[in-house]
């Protein structure tokens, strides 16, 4: 009886310091992070070239969207990352966001340009329906779809823990 | 540079508080030992003080070469937010926790003689907990980084919500009740590894432990108050996790003070009362881990960092698996072979510890079960007032009518049945006369919360009596009792009547335009734009008559803060002894009209005033010269 006593009062503290220990260590939601999936919104804008007219449709298959602008610090700072992507064969296709096209055709020859295609959203509107709430922003999207979403600046780590999981589970960019 | 001065200040009395832990636990405790040990304790306190009145002294000279005040001080704070900047997030925050932790033992170690068989062995064990957590700060949460080379000229802003005088009161008053029990604790402890049955540690130990209770008990009513006027939550108490995590620690302190006083009254329970003693300053600490590790997201976590987290979690385990096992090694040594008396004060104060264990137990299962959940099945889950009312009530109703029937009770022997029936027939007749007043008054009736009202009444009468009787003739009464439950008597009925009473409703309404709500008349009569120091703001204007025809305006206002961008919303209340009439408002809608969220509280303010009341009681047993 003593004996059972002496247990019950040492394993009950044990048992839940363990299970604090369990819980503590289990991955939390990543801040910034978010895999509520939609549909890419329908629109219809130029390029920053004004050389043509970029529709929904014309992004296929699996590939990132990057929300981007000249004068936003952070998007320099990250876009080393971007064209290591873009050179690992990954398309990346920038949304030029409430930016001067002059500008941001300047800080692409200053930085390069890591996308394949760049759609210049001057208004911010196809951001706003997109759920931009700032540069910079990246997406995930397959066939019209955007399965993936973070906010602020991408690098490895953040690709590793945010994107890479959902692309080995989708079996992406193969 | 000053800085540097701090945090080598901060390392000196870490390595001092070791020495006199080391002293005290490694050496044979003789008169001398016990001075030597007595003053390492001092220096290393005065180091440590020194370290943290420095670290004030930059903040309010705004030095933002350091990290830690140049993300949350401003220079354009006043003095008194400059100063309480410093706990207004995680690093500042445990450097006050542990100055107060130290201040503690300080204070303890100067009023306590040297004569005294456990004072050694206390204080050591005081100062390893002082290392444990000095350590975690100089290494997972240093308040001493600095930013160099260039400092921001400026810094941030502390937040906006914090920068309220009670905020500035309440974690300091909350800490000083958590780490106030590290003198029972440590006292218990000290008894142990003593291994003397015959030192009376219990008595050591009372007034501190009361002081310690009195600044808990406030710290968490300061809290309520302001989560309810700054936070804009609209009433007194919300189960979050964090009031959950402060509420085990004052249960356990409650409990831990009825078993003391059988304790030191007649030697029953000690078995009891150390581990209660152990529990309360568990329970303490693991408040500290759920908000400090990110564990679980509450208006009052900090920033998360799982190392911080994993830090407090090995602490809390060393100081809790060391403690139970040096209990269960001298389990023999504080079991009495004589029998507690049926319906003897004693036997009803055991009742009341299993009952208050029974509490601490349902909130620990209502705080880990959603975790637990997420875990096995990936999906959040919240546990919430309803959980914690089925519980709550019919135990404290249950608690409550024991506490009732025990106030006739004597030590050591069984109730008198003469004198029993005759002031507990009058309040049982009063009370019932009472609730049946409220019941047939108000249309709205829940069986539980008459019951509680009713029980709530039966205490209010039977220690009214109580008090006329020790006026009348002379019968003794113990002040401290009877104040703390009469507390509890008002505390219970205003509770219940303040959840069958308030209401609250959103009206949508536009500028110039009236709304009817219970009996108020509402009038929106204007909506300015208002700039504030650091803030800019949106204030409205409302007129408002109630049905006496007697009228006041109210303005409450929606902040944006420059600084950070955060925006606050400031509530507006009309306060009358008996109901709070409060307001906030919300968004604009398309249309022009705005979102304006309208409550009537009642008796929210005898909640709190309860809860204060019983903070009293314990100043008076304090200041009583009476040796208990």
């Amino acid at each position: 009886m003593k004996i059972l006593l002496k247990l019950l009062i040492i394993s009950l503290p044990i048992s839940f310091l363990f299970m604090f220990f369990v819980l503590l260590n289990e991955d939390k939601q990543i801040p910034g992070a978010d895999y509520r999936e939609f549909d890419l919104p329908i629109f219809n804008l130029e390029d920053l070239d004004s050389k043509r007219v970029i529709k929904n449709t014309d992004i296929k298959g699996a590939s990132i969207i990057n929300i981007w602008a000249s004068w936003c610090i952070t998007c320099q700072i990250e876009h080393p990352y971007l064209m290591s992507l873009n050179k690992r064969g990954i398309p990346v296709i920038g949304i030029n966001y409430k930016d001067d096209r002059d500008d941001a055709i300047n800080w692409l020859s200053k930085f390069g340009n890591p996308y394949q295609l760049i759609i210049h959203d001057y208004k911010g509107s196809l951001a706003l329906d997109m759920g931009v709430t700032g540069a910079p922003e990246t997406f995930l999207v397959n066939n019209g779809r955007i399965v993936a979403h973070y906010q602020g600046e991408i690098n490895e780590s953040i690709w590793n823990k945010v994107f890479a999981p959902i692309i080995e589970e989708q079996g992406l960019f193969k | 540079m000053i800085v540097e001065i701090s945090h080598f200040l901060a390392i000196i009395s870490t390595a001092l508080f070791f020495l006199a832990g080391l002293f005290a636990l490694t050496i044979k405790n003789t008169f001398y030992t016990t001075n030597l040990i007595s003053k390492t304790f001092s220096h290393a306190f005065l180091f440590f003080s020194a370290s943290f009145f420095i670290y004030i002294y930059l903040a309010i000279t705004d030095d933002f070469s350091v990290q830690y005040i140049a993300n949350h001080s401003n220079s354009a704070l006043p003095i008194f937010y400059k100063i309480s900047s410093i706990w207004s997030a995680h690093e500042g925050s445990m450097f006050l926790w542990i100055f107060f932790l130290a201040l503690w033992g300080f204070i303890f170690n100067i009023f306590i003689k040297n004569t005294e068989i456990l004072k050694p062995k206390t204080i050591g064990i005081i100062s390893l907990v002082i290392v444990g957590f000095l350590l975690f700060l100089l290494i997972t949460s240093n308040p001493f980084v600095t930013i160099l080379p260039i400092a921001p000229v400026n810094g941030a802003d502390i937040n906006p919500v914090l920068q309220d005088p009670a905020l500035a009161i309440h974690p300091p008053t909350l800490y000083l009740g958590y780490v106030g029990f590290v003198i029972p604790f440590a006292c218990s402890m000290a008894f142990l590894i003593n291994n003397d049955a015959s030192v009376k540690w219990e008595s050591l130990v009372r007034k501190w432990s009361v002081m310690a209770w009195i600044f808990l008990t406030i710290g968490i009513t300061l809290g309520s108050w302001w989560a309810y006027y700054e936070l804009g939550w609209g009433g007194y108490w919300f189960w979050d996790p964090v009031e959950n995590v402060a509420l085990m620690p004052w249960l356990a302190a409650t409990a831990f003070l009825h078993s003391l006083s059988v304790s030191i009254k007649s030697s029953h329970l000690r078995t009891w009362t150390i581990l209660l003693s152990i529990s309360v300053f568990s329970l303490s600490l693991f408040g500290a881990f759920i908000v400090r590790s990110g564990i679980i997201d509450s208006v009052h976590s900090f920033a998360n960092d799982p190392q911080r987290g994993l830090y407090l979690l090995a602490f809390i385990s060393v100081i809790i698996l060391i403690s139970l096992s040096l209990f269960i090694s001298r389990f023999s040594l504080t079991r009495t072979h004589r029998s507690i008396k049926t319906l003897s004060k004693e036997s009803f104060i055991s009742i009341n510890n299993i009952f208050f264990v029974t509490l601490i137990f349902s909130i620990m299962l209502g705080v880990t079960y959603p975790l637990i959940y997420e875990y096995f099945y990936d999906q959040k889950i919240s546990v919430g007032a309803p959980f914690y009312n089925a519980i709550f009530i019919p135990i404290v109703i249950l608690a409550s009518i024991f506490l009732f029937f025990s106030i006739e009770s004597k030590w050591s022997r069984s109730i008198d049945l003469k004198i029993f029936i005759n002031p507990i027939f009058i309040s049982l007749i009063l009370s019932f006369v009472a609730t049946l007043i409220v019941f047939i008054n108000l249309e709205k009736i829940n069986v539980f919360i008459l019951l509680s009202i009713f029980t709530g009444l039966l205490i209010i009468f039977r220690y009214l009596i109580e008090i006329w009787n020790s006026f009348v003739y002379k019968k003794y009464l113990n002040p401290f009792s009877a104040i703390a439950h009469f507390a509890l008597g008002l505390l219970l009925v205003s509770i219940s009547l303040n959840s069958l009473l308030s209401s609250e409703r959103a009206l949508n309404i536009k500028i110039n335009e009236y709304e009817e709500y219970e009996d108020l008349n509402i009038y929106f009569r204007d909506l300015n734009l208002v700039k504030g120091p650091n803030y800019d703001s949106v204030k409205a204007n409302f007129f408002i008559e109630d049905e006496n025809g007697k009228s006041f305006n109210l303005y409450p206002e929606k902040r944006r803060y420059s600084r950070r961008g955060q925006i606050t919303t400031e509530t507006a209340i009309y306060i009358t002894p008996f109901r709070d009439i409060y307001l906030t408002i919300g968004d604009q809608l398309e249309d022009g009209s705005w979102i304006v969220n309208i409550q009537i509280n009642f008796l929210i303010r005898w909640i709190w005033f309860s809860a204060f009341l019983m903070a009293f009681a314990g100043v008076v047993l304090i200041s009583s010269k009476r040796k208990v």
